[in-house]
């Protein structure tokens, strides 16, 4: 086992495990293929430099300025560290939207998540018709943040929504959630926690790993279903847990389509789903601010970065690798 | 330890150097291959200048279908008149236009002719983004001899001609005749004072249980008439043109309204607040009265089955002024900007392509043509907006200001304020207060 998975010398990289012999003699045609692999990569890599890297050095650069889109670059001024202290000194829109994609994230990512779990511990028999049901639950994150998806929910939640009509059924006098600035954004939040499929299905690969021989000696000492469950699946779970959260809290935090098409481009109503995200694409596009936007995009970055290093930081204590000892 | 590592690949390594070699030339040319469409493909999305003599006119406008209809039919025209011109057209819905004219803008590839309204007008004037059109109306190359003063004067920004209205509107309160008539209840009248609207949809919505009016109090232009008719103004200069202790006014109008149940609940407001067409409460039933403009008729009688009234905003109508429903501005560094200027005359000026676009831009701006479409109008919600339009003309007061800079974002402001203090989440002071100060901040950066 632990040979087979042990990392392979061979594939580091770097030169300096190859027995001199080697590079001697293939060096140069290594290096033509080296070549020939990045003229490969070149469709890719031109790419990345074009549409990801190089935008982005220049966002970072239009952050310390007055750009406004509509200016030529040659009348753009530099305005050093004004930006980024006007988001924190006297912007109150930009902390009402990081307050608004905080509570979105800290409430949606951690149900989304349970959701995800407690249906793929459902799913994880063997009934029949299981997979009907696995595909009907990974299908609403199919649709992921497409702009359709949103229509139908606002039209689902409106006053005379369907929602509200199944709630007429019990007599229950439903609200006109997504124009009510009390449960709009709670309404995204709905909307983000019933996309659960993919994480669902991440997770139902993870319980397929677990070693059935660990719940076997579980029962065997004595332990229930609940005890197995927090002393076995949990902590055998925990990477697939880990790699969840990391990845659902990123997704979290960049909530956009929905917010928009709900509140028509505007945040509303009253700012109540004014996500980070949007409130970045507002003024960017629609006060013209780009230069101020791009401070908050890097900002945005850096804030999420941070959070990243911190749930790696953390995850050493409680996420546990069966093959630990190689790590 | 490491059982991988033996040099598989070294013996051949001296004695096949020549196939070797050629291999690495072929994997090189089939990389290539790959690689080099894209590069190709990339490069043809460059320029398309004619060097045949012709020149392509990029425009962009928004709008629905029917007004894409006419402005296509009105440009082949200008083509079969003008061999050498060709149009690259594009247009979409309001919702995200100007977003995308930005984009394009700052992309280096703006379209030599756009239409743009009093919202952004002066946001891409103050910035140099639109040509000065002063020069062609006085060479006469862009006639404006036939058109109201004021209305021509709309499209002025810091002194520079920088749109030409495209069209004449002015605000209008839509009502829902045939739900009034059907309860024996008076038609809404031009001149009723603010306070007898109020008490007219009160009525309404006592009766008919349907809500007598939307509730503008988030609506720049509701606002901008009822501060002109208390001789104040929405700008002043470079400053905003109303206090806090108007704001609070007008916010106290309304909630008194709200209170006398002659609105809708708030949710319903806030769904009315939408531009959209399609979302205005007249339409949708949800109010007997919606705050829009005059030339909106047409396009809402579109939307219901129901007869359509239309009237002047209440109080003076002579608060309400001939505004540029829309401009066409040329680009200032379009390198067809000869041509079209020549376009937009052709637009305003060309009595057959004027008779084809009608009044879906609003009135004609040219009046001798205007009294050509309104004598051979068919449509009868037109031909009422028409005549409305016309008969409110005679009382018109003198135009405002263009709206200035950050216009854009004091509108946003007054709906975030408004719908504050009508979700009750803000007295019409706190919420008043709020406006401005964010009104100033918008206007100041």
């Amino acid at each position: 086992m632990a040979l087979t998975t042990a990392p392979d010398p061979t594939r580091r990289g770097s030169g300096s495990v190859r027995p001199p012999a080697t590079r001697r003699g293939t060096g140069r045609i290594r290096h033509g293929e080296g070549l020939a692999g990045y003229v490969f990569l070149s469709p890719w890599l031109i790419g990345l430099m074009a549409i990801t890297a190089m935008p982005m050095l220049l966002s970072l650069y239009l952050s310390f300025t007055n750009y406004d889109i509509l200016t030529p670059w040659s009348e753009v001024e530099w305005v050093g560290l004004a930006n980024y202290e006007r988001m924190f000194t006297s912007d109150p829109s930009w902390w009402h939207s990081v307050r608004v994609t905080l509570s979105f994230a800290l409430i949606a990512v951690p149900l989304k998540l349970a959701a995800a779990l407690g249906v793929a511990l459902l799913l994880n028999r063997a009934w029949r018709g299981v997979g009907l049901f696995r595909g009907l639950f990974y299908l609403p994150s199919l649709l992921g943040g497409s702009v359709a998806l949103a229509i139908v929910w606002v039209n689902m939640f409106n006053r005379d929504g369907a929602f509200n009509s199944f709630l007429a059924l019990f007599g229950i006098e439903g609200k006109p959630w997504v124009n009510d600035p009390d449960w709009a954004l709670e309404t995204l939040m709905v909307l983000a926690i019933w996309q659960f499929g993919a994480p669902m299905v991440i997770f139902l690969a993870g319980l397929k790993q677990v070693p059935t021989e660990l719940y076997e000696a579980a029962s065997v000492d004595g332990a229930g279903k609940l005890r197995q469950f927090v002393n076995v699946t949990l902590p055998m779970l925990s990477p697939v847990i880990f790699f969840n959260l990391v990845l659902e809290t990123i997704n979290g935090f960049q909530g956009f389509t929905a917010a928009f098409v709900l509140s028509n481009g505007t945040g509303g109503p009253v700012d109540s789903t004014l996500m980070y995200t949007l409130n970045l694409y507002i003024t960017g596009f629609t006060d013209l601010e780009m230069g101020y936007a791009s401070a908050m995009a890097w900002v945005f970055l850096i804030a999420i970065a941070l959070i990243t290093v911190l749930f790696f930081s953390t995850g050493r204590f409680w996420v546990h690798y069966s093959d630990g000892e190689d790590r | 330890m490491h059982p991988a590592t033996h040099p598989t690949s070294a013996p051949d390594g001296r004695s096949y150097r020549t196939p070797r070699l050629r291999r690495r030339l072929l994997r090189g040319l089939l990389a290539a291959v790959v690689a080099l469409p894209l590069v190709g493909a990339a490069a043809a999305c460059g320029d398309d200048a004619g060097a045949d003599g012709k020149t392509k006119i990029s425009i962009f406008w928004w709008g629905g279908e029917a007004r894409a209809q006419l402005t296509e039919q009105a440009l082949d025209l200008y083509t079969k008149k003008n061999p050498d011109v060709t149009f690259e057209k594009t247009w979409q819905a309001n919702q995200g236009y100007f977003d995308k004219l930005a984009t394009l803008t700052a992309g280096g590839n703006p379209p030599d002719l756009f239409q743009i309204d009093d919202n952004f007008l002066a946001e891409y004037a103050a910035r140099n983004t639109t040509l000065d059109l002063a020069s062609y109306q006085e060479s006469g190359k862009l006639d404006t001899t036939k058109f109201p003063p004021s209305l021509l004067q709309y499209g002025v920004v810091d002194g520079k001609l920088a749109g030409l209205a495209a069209g004449e509107n002015t605000q209008g309160l839509v009502y829902n005749k045939t739900l009034l008539t059907k309860n024996g209840l008076p038609e809404p009248t031009t001149g009723m004072s603010w306070e007898e609207h109020i008490a007219w949809a009160e009525q309404v919505a006592k009766k008919t249980k349907v809500p007598g009016t939307q509730d503008p109090s988030a609506d720049y232009k509701a606002f901008w008439v009822w501060l002109r008719q208390q001789g104040k103004d929405l700008y002043s200069g470079s400053e905003l043109g109303f206090t806090a202790e108007d704001v609070t006014r007008w916010f106290e109008l309304w909630k008194g309204a709200r209170d006398r149940g002659a609105t809708p609940t708030a949710d319903v407001i806030h769904e009315g607040n939408q531009t959209d067409i399609t979302k205005q409460l007249v339409v949708t039933g949800k109010a007997a009265t919606s705050w829009v403009w005059v030339n909106q008729m047409p396009e809402l009688k579109k939307n219901t089955a129901d007869e359509l009234g239309v009237i002047a905003y209440p109080g003076d109508p002579s608060a309400q002024w001939a505004r540029a429903s829309m401009y066409w501005s040329v680009f200032r560094g379009s390198k067809n900007a000869e041509i079209a200027v020549d376009v937009i005359n052709f637009l305003s000026n060309d009595p057959e392509a004027v008779k084809l676009l009608g009044t879906d831009r609003g009135l004609p701006s040219n009046l001798d043509l205007r009294r050509v479409v309104s004598d051979d109008t068919t449509d009868a919600a037109m031909k009422q907006s028409i005549t409305v339009e016309t008969e409110l003309a005679e009382k018109f007061g003198e135009s405002p200001q263009v709206p200035i800079k950050g216009h854009s974002k004091v509108r946003a402001e007054l709906i975030k304020a408004a719908e504050n203090a009508q979700y009750g989440r803000a007295t019409p002071a706190e919420a008043a207060a709020q406006f401005v100060a964010a009104s100033q901040a918008a206007i100041a950066s």
